[in-house]
């Protein structure tokens, strides 16, 4: 009976672990989505709203999903502190702080960074171009992770829940 | 001969730099922190332009500062102001927002918190001929605002019709840099806070600040004391403007500064007729120069304005030259003063 209740527990385990892994994957594209809203979000304010960055970074942290608000919301802060910083460092600032407790990768990191060099330092139609890159290049990266993510999640579900059963057995 | 004199209050010189330390990149914010006061009460420009020394443009001179912030006769002790520096300055004027501002670039300043101003220059990027806006920043010229409190008190008791506790027709003339703007600024708070001593009662003033110049407004909203009853529509061409006060703000005087193209003057017959009255300004150092050109001369001829008030540099800036009654043309006998 003691056996049996343990082998439950194995398998519940790893079919968690699995599950966790799985999860992960999954979050990706959802974050890069989100990423990509707020930044459409940051286009109206910019380009016809013509509002100050970091007012407009201010409302897109405010008004986006959690998962990408603080990226903004902190830009925002650096920007009205006052301190001398440059939008770009400002930017880089908060995605440095961002970046490890997200599930973005390096590619998406480096869009990114390529996005905060050009931010607020040109006018309406370049800032458009640099926003309309970024939203594309995140496109393309969120269609590349869903792939990734219908793969990843069905074998890290089964493996979990797979690999305990294998373990009880071996230890039966 | 009457004299007018003038109880002039100049805003804290001190705080007026501290304004615009945030603009400014951390070590030049540096040098300026820890200027001699002296210095600091009487900076009216601090002039940026890369690959060149930095220079304070004082009330009377200028001086160099060095990279340790001390004030220097000679440019080669002077600090030189890099490209990075430049770059910097520009964000951190524009807020990291140039996208925001392509209507002040075209006019090549932008107005900081506090009114102060500063003027940019780079390369134009020009559309059909005419200016876009600016690109390859290289210089710029941060102008310290500094409001004076009382600058037209010796000329309110003769704009202020007493029988009908109203104002009369105005027209300031002046050369540049006589503190033209100033005065308005200064005749328009009074005007709309009210003088008891004069017995004006407030009156709701319209405010046409098409460069900005008057109210100092940022992001829309008067940075400068210009009275308590003052609209002020920032940006707006004045033609348009007055039309645009006359029909929303319901006010009993408009205020415009630099009449001189046609549409101005058209709408200025437009505000006089609809019982409005007017204070407006002009360039110009005498009657004899207004009267030269075709616009202005409607103005003078065709007796629109009650007072003529001339200003020049001959005490300083913002000494009243002469006040002229509009109607006959003769002086009110006001000389230099």
């Amino acid at each position: 009976m003691l056996k049996l209740l343990g082998a439950a527990m194995v398998v519940a385990a790893s079919g968690l672990c699995g599950i966790v892994m799985a999860g992960g994957y999954s979050r990706r594209p959802k974050e890069l989505r989100y990423l990509r809203t707020a930044l459409q979000m940051l286009e109206t304010e910019v380009v016809y709203g013509a509002t100050h960055l970091a007012e407009a970074m201010k409302q897109v942290g405010s008004r986006c999903d959690d998962a990408v608000g603080p990226l903004f919301c902190q830009t925002a802060g650096e920007l009205s502190a006052l301190t001398g910083v440059t939008a770009a460092e400002a930017w880089e600032k908060s995605l440095h702080n961002y970046y490890p407790g997200s599930a973005l990768k390096p590619q998406d990191l480096l869009i990114l960074r390529n996005l905060g060099a050009s931010l607020g330092i040109s006018d309406r139609d370049d800032q458009i171009k640099h926003l309309h890159l970024a939203m594309e290049q995140i496109k393309a990266e969120t269609v590349a992770a869903e792939e990734e993510a219908a793969r990843n999640v069905k074998l890290w579900s089964y493996l979990g829940f797979l690999g305990g059963l294998l373990l009880v057995l071996v230890l039966y | 001969m009457s004299k007018v004199c003038q109880t002039v209050q100049v805003q804290n010189g001190n705080k007026a730099v501290s304004d615009i330390l945030p603009v400014l990149p951390l070590h030049i914010r540096h040098m300026l922190i820890n200027l001699p006061q002296s210095i600091k009460e009487n900076v009216e420009e601090i002039r940026i332009r890369q690959g060149r020394p930095l220079v304070l443009g004082l009330s009377g001179e200028d001086v160099f500062l060095d990279p340790g912030g001390k004030p220097v006769k000679l440019a080669v002790d002077a600090y030189k102001v890099t490209a990075k520096d430049m770059e910097r300055l520009i964000q951190l004027i524009s807020g990291s927002s140039i996208y925001a501002l392509e209507e002040e670039l075209k006019n090549g300043f932008i107005t900081l918190p506090g009114g102060h101003r500063a003027g940019i220059t780079g390369k134009a990027v020009l559309e059909k001929g005419t200016v876009r806006t600016l690109k390859y920043f290289s210089g710029c010229n941060i102008r310290v605002c500094r409001e004076i409190t009382g600058a037209a008190s010796g000329l309110m008791p003769y704009l202020i019709n007493k029988k009908c506790r109203d104002i009369y027709h105005t027209l300031l003339i002046s050369p540049p840099r006589c503190g033209k703007t100033t005065v308005l600024r200064d005749i328009i708070r009074q005007i709309s806070s009210g003088i008891p001593g004069l017995e004006l009662p407030g009156l709701a003033v319209g405010l046409v600040d098409e460069r900005s110049e008057i109210a100092g407004c940022y992001k829309g909203v008067p940075q400068l004391d210009v009275g308590v009853r003052t609209d002020v529509l920032d940006g707006c061409p004045k033609a348009e403007g007055m039309m645009m006060l006359l029909r929303s703000m319901s006010p009993r005087v408009i205020a415009a500064d630099e009449i001189g193209r046609r549409e101005d003057v058209d709408a200025l017959e437009e505000v006089l007729n609809a019982g409005v009255k007017v204070l407006i300004t002009a360039h110009g150092s005498s009657l004899a120069d207004l009267v030269e050109r075709p616009v202005m001369e409607k103005v003078i001829n065709h007796k629109m304005v009650d007072r003529i008030v001339i200003l020049s540099r001959f005490r300083g800036a913002g000494t009243i030259e002469n006040i002229i009654d509009g109607k006959s043309l003769c002086s009110l006998g006001v000389i230099k003063c």
